[in-house]
């Protein structure tokens, strides 16, 4: 009983004492000759898996390419996965793990927009920067020096759908939007600057992840009687609303309109037939030759697109490109540093970043701007025979 | 609001309300064979779909055969479920095989998630594209098929209850299960053809609604919560009650989209349930409890 006792005790102290030497290790600098750690913390389950797991791919592709052309200045790159089962609460526990154990110095992360606001505090509290894969418009316009983001945010797609339709004649818009972060993130945008664009707002319905039907929400649109529906959907719901909204459709055909968050192949494969003539913006990354054929961009995109494909069999997706952008951006700010750096140094660097050719676009940060994309980096796509093409000219 | 757009909401009352009615009487027919809420029935929804599309898409079956394989495997995983996890708690203390529901339930959704990965997948329509114009108003052919898989569901299952041994045997046992087994019926038995049959509702419904809605691992959820609802709202325990619990919930919900907002359609629906639980415990159709004694 007494040596037992004697035992745990032991047990216990080397707990603690190994306790502490992980807290020592983890002071946010990064010491040369061991690998430079970085954290990702990704939705790998819940409803954003769809999200996190072509996010996690791209990631793990190009730390091996990284790795394998001798690394950062000469030290190996390694990103710890953590996955945050789509939940806030999970996504913080992730990111205070990774910077207090793991001593990473810099987060990619997390996959969603409610998940990505919810972990900068953890990111700034230890002094890291966050580079977020998530579209929101609500991360860097509620700015936080620590925190960045890949993916064009709302506020940069909105205007560019509002002036492609305004283009084609749309004065009466009908909006359906996932109540949730995404859906109601482009929502609000599309509010805020509808009157810019001379249109009006004529249906303003939602639906509830999960909706196994929207007629209703379409048959009400359909009898305020609109020029187009705009819907901001990420999910599998997209599909449902073009289904419905196909089988409703008499002889006269009301156009829908897109944002990123429908450039999945599952929208495709869902909507069949139901997503002919469907409309959406996104980057270039859909249909490579919007990146202009010979240009550096093209290059890039084209030979991630490449790799990609060889090693999973399927064609990245916009997510995939986000991850892909957010390791490039860090890796990129690290060659820039000398040998050994702070994490505070490499948010530094980051924010200098200037003019630098990704899969989703030119990204130039600024101390104001932490996305710096523009409208620029979006094309307009229409599908056809199930597949997406170029509408028109790439502006 | 015209005529035309009244009907078109009500087609569309209808069809989800016959989705909630078959989850509704999984729920039901598990309830009234154990006393407990089985929050895994969400997951045969999801299963229904989710094998069918596996039997379809990776195994290559033609649909019909693939929509066997699917609904007769998820029956497999309902036995299972109860011969692993329920019947291994003898005393059948309720509480207890809820928690056990609410692990098999999470159980099932990761196993999903892990075998046919995060993303959602499709089916094709049961019979092709196309619509059937209802007096102006359009009502899609896999309506056809969701309200008919439903109605002749309720059908067989009013037969099995009524005019088998089998079905006198699981309404006794729901009476009293004591009594029951006094008079030589299995009740453990009954036990798990209640979860057979649930399995195979609920995955009928999932089924029924992929080709429109694509199926992923974690849609059981949200579609059982409704089930749930809806079972609730008819009165737990009789199956006719049920049905009308979901055909009520699905109305209700298309009715507040049409009339006041599709923001709060969820909301709306659950204040009339809890507003209808406040006059009537027992739901629409239950028995009272001190009938029951």
């Amino acid at each position: 009983m007494r040596r037992t006792r004697i035992a745990s005790a032991i047990v216990v102290l080397a707990m603690i004492a190994t306790a502490f030497t992980g807290c020592a290790g983890s002071n946010g600098a990064s010491q040369p000759d061991d690998a430079i750690r970085i954290g990702a913390v990704l939705s790998l389950t819940g409803p954003y898996a769809g999200l996190g797991e072509p996010e996690r791919r791209a990631i793990e592709l190009e730390v091996e390419r990284i790795n394998a052309e001798g690394g950062v200045n000469g030290r190996e790159v390694e990103v710890l996965f953590e996955d945050d089962g789509t939940d806030e609460a999970r996504a913080v526990a992730a990111a205070s793990r990774l910077i207090e154990q793991e001593g990473v110095v810099a987060l990619i992360g997390a996959s969603g927009t409610g998940q990505s606001m919810a972990m900068r505090q953890e990111a700034e509290r230890g002094g890291v920067a966050q580079v977020s894969l998530a579209g929101g418009s609500v991360i860097t316009d509620q700015f936080n020096p620590w925190v960045f983001q890949t993916p064009w945010p709302n506020r940069v797609v909105v205007p560019f759908i509002l002036g492609e339709m305004r283009a084609a004649g749309v004065e009466r818009l009908a909006l359906i939007a996932d109540s949730g972060g995404y859906g109601k993130d482009g929502r609000d945008a599309t509010m805020a600057v509808i009157d810019r664009f001379g249109m009006e707002v004529v249906a303003d319905e939602q639906f509830n992840r999960g909706d196994t039907d929207m007629t209703g929400q379409l048959t009400k649109i359909r009898s305020a009687e609109p020029d187009a529906i705009l819907m901001w959907a990420a999910g599998a719901e997209a599909a449902t609303i073009l289904k419905n909204h196909d089988s409703l459709t008499g002889m006269d055909v009301l156009p829908v309109y897109g944002g990123p968050g429908n450039a999945r192949v599952e929208l495709l494969e869902g909507a069949g037939s139901a997503a002919e003539g469907f409309q959406l913006a996104a980057g270039h990354i859909l249909v490579p030759e919007a990146y202009g054929p010979g240009t550096e961009a093209y290059e890039v995109a084209t030979g991630f697109i490449g790799r990609f494909t060889d090693r999973y069999g399927v064609a990245p997706d916009i997510f995939a490109g986000h991850a892909y952008d957010a390791i490039h951006l860090l890796v990129d700010a690290m060659r820039r540093l000398p040998e050994e750096f702070t994490s505070s140094d490499l948010r530094d660097e980051l924010e200098r970043t200037e003019g630098f050719v990704a899969v989703g676009g030119t990204f130039t940060f600024t101390p104001t701007d932490h996305n710096g994309l523009s409208e620029d980096d979006l094309s307009f796509y229409r599908v056809v025979d199930g597949t997406w093409a170029l509408a028109g000219e790439a502006r | 609001m015209g005529t035309t757009e009244l009907l078109q909401f009500a087609l569309a009352g209808l069809k989800n309300g016959s989705i909630y009615a078959l989850v509704a009487l999984g729920f039901t027919l598990v309830y009234a064979a154990t006393g407990v809420i089985n929050f895994a029935q969400g997951e045969f929804y999801m299963l229904g779909g989710m094998l069918s599309v596996w039997a379809y898409a990776d195994l290559g079956l033609p649909l019909p055969l693939a929509a066997l394989v699917g609904v007769a495997a998820t029956a497999l995983v309902g036995i299972v479920f109860e011969l692993t996890a329920i019947r291994q708690r003898k005393d059948g203390d309720p509480l207890a095989l809820i928690i056990i529901t609410v692990g098999g339930s999470m159980l099932l959704s990761s196993l999903a998630r892990h075998l046919f990965g995060p993303n959602e997948r499709a089916l094709p329509l049961f019979s092709g594209g196309g619509n059937v114009s209802v007096a102006g108003a359009v009502l899609e052919v896999q309506t056809i098929w969701i309200v008919g898989i439903t109605a002749v569901s309720v059908a067989g299952l009013w037969y099995l209850y009524n005019r088998t041994a089998l079905g006198r045997a699981m309404r006794a046992c729901a009476v009293n299960r004591d009594a029951a087994r006094i008079v030589g019926i299995d009740t453990r038995l009954m036990v798990t053809v209640s979860f057979v049959l649930a399995a195979t509702l609920g995955a009928l419904a999932g089924l029924a609604v992929t080709p429109l809605t694509q199926t992923a691992f974690d849609v059981g959820p949200s579609v059982g919560i409704k089930g749930f609802a809806a079972a609730i709202l008819g009165g737990l325990g009789n199956p006719i009650a049920a049905v009308v619990g979901g055909l009520v919930l699905g109305m209700l919900e298309s009715l507040s989209i049409a009339f006041i907002s599709s923001t709060y359609k969820d909301a709306i629906a659950l204040i009339v349930l809890l507003g209808v639980l406040f006059v009537r415990p027992q739901g629409l159709l239950g028995r009272s409890g001190r009938e029951k004694v």
